[in-house]
């Protein structure tokens, strides 16, 4: 039976532990400077979206795509607009904005429950926005 | 001989850095944004990634050590003239590296995350990959092997280099010296490259000497007109660093599945690509920028 090579089993030992030593100090290193963050709070500043601050961030990020209609949410917080046959979505991730582009129509049937308006985006990156709106879908929709 | 690991000997001062950075902003000292979650997530990416890599790093290195047996020409680790030689030419293979992973989806894919930050500070460069072996891009280094290079010098070059690009994801450097910004890669030339500006986007693949840039015509400076507006063309709206880390390759996988006739389109096309022209790539978003320019000048001349 081949015997077991004991010296380097204590230095696999060995190199185990430093790792788990190094990776443990690395995460209370992560911890630390995660509450420096939360205690400094030197995020963005954020006030809330107008119909101007919205129309600029769409364009940024759909440039030279008109937009159409505008419904800013109510808490400032994000923005849908209308592009012919495409809704653009805004809404605010962090101290930061994202936006995605879906089918008019897909926006139109969009769940709207206690003023706020659940988009599915369909996207792994950006599973869903959720924006606070007076009232959905736009009325002239309802009438069309 | 425990081999030098320039990583490993700098990450107290990746701490103390960061550290600085948040107090320094906090008393308003210097320029710099800290947004609570997205710190979380760059350092947790940060300290997760060298478990991930651990996963492939025994392949990598049996690989360069395998290619080094039929090594060209005899390098000495001890010779000044092999450590200049090896700093030019890791330097020149790191802006290939980079390049490729931003032009090519499937790299794309194992880099995107080091980018999906909204935020540009010293945690950003700490949002490392958790996927960079399995996508292979350690292969580009074999050649190095191959010249003589001996893999563990090559190893401390990538290791010098990862740390030199430490200190350049800050905006609390404005501009370095004239020389110092026409020669080397600077928070300056970095801001341009993890911008989302369409002007910005696909510029300053530099990894410590931004003359490559200047060489292979990539080079964008940082313009005050136009300040950088970070992440991604589409950034993302989860703070879930799962989804962070594998988002790219969940959507290829996607992408693949719903049009198996584009597979390689969809794998190997450029970040963007669709068979049927419906999403942007990189080029699409600066021509559409670039007519939008045009029309705005045109109206400024009739007016």
């Amino acid at each position: 039976m081949k015997r077991p090579n004991l010296a380097s089993g204590t230095k696999g030992t060995r190199l185990n532990q430093a790792y788990l030593i190094q990776t443990a100090a690395s995460a209370a290193a992560v911890a630390v400077l995660v509450g420096l963050a939360a205690w400094a709070k030197i995020a963005k500043p954020a006030a809330p979206l107008d119909e101007a601050r919205a129309r600029k961030l769409l364009s940024d990020d759909f440039p030279g795509r008109p937009v159409d209609d505008l419904w800013v949410a109510v808490d400032g917080k994000g923005a849908l607009a209308r592009s012919g046959a495409t809704a653009l979505v805004l809404c605010k991730m962090g101290d930061g904005y994202v936006c995605r582009q879906i089918p008019w129509a897909q926006a139109l049937t969009a769940s709207f429950r206690d003023g706020r308006i659940t988009v599915n985006l369909a996207d792994v990156g950006a599973p869903k926005a959720v924006i606070e709106l007076a009232a959905w879908p736009p009325h002239k929709d309802l009438t069309a | 001989m425990k081999p030098l690991d320039p990583v490993a000997l700098a990450t107290p001062f990746f701490i103390v850095s960061i550290i600085a950075e948040i107090l320094l902003a906090r008393f308003g000292k210097a320029e710099a944004r800290y947004e609570v979650k997205d710190t979380a997530v760059s350092l947790g990416m940060g300290l997760l990634s060298g478990s991930a890599g651990l996963l492939t790093a025994g392949a990598a290195a049996a690989a360069s050590i395998w290619v080094y047996r039929f090594h060209l020409f005899n390098i000495p680790m001890t010779a000044v003239w092999a450590w200049i030689v090896v700093f030019l030419l890791e330097d020149l293979t790191y802006y290939g590296f980079h390049r490729f992973s931003h032009e090519r989806r499937f790299w794309w894919a194992a880099h995107v995350n080091h980018h999906s930050s909204q935020h540009y500070n010293l945690s950003t460069a700490l949002r490392q990959t958790w996927t960079g072996g399995i996508a292979g891009t350690w292969a580009l280094w074999l050649p190095l092997a191959f010249l003589g290079f001996p893999p563990s010098m090559i190893a401390i070059q990538k290791g010098v280099s990862l740390v030199y690009q430490y200190w350049i994801h800050t905006e609390a450097i404005r501009r370095m010296p004239r020389w110092f910004e026409a020669v080397f890669n600077t928070p300056s030339h970095h801001r341009v490259h993890h911008a989302r500006n369409p002007r910005y986007l696909d510029k300053n693949y530099a990894g410590i000497l931004i003359v490559w840039d200047r060489m292979f015509g990539t080079f964008q400076p940082e313009l005050d007109e136009e300040p950088c507006r970070y992440g991604l063309v589409k950034n993302l709206g989860t703070f879930n660093i799962v989804r962070v880390a594998f988002h790219e390759w969940i959507g290829i996988a996607g992408d693949v599945v719903r049009h198996p006739r584009h597979a390689l389109g969809y794998i190997f096309g450029p970040p963007g690509w669709s068979h049927d022209g419906t999403r942007d790539t990189s080029a699409s978003l600066k021509a559409q920028w670039e007519a939008g320019q045009e029309t705005a000048e045109k109206l400024d001349v009739a007016a």
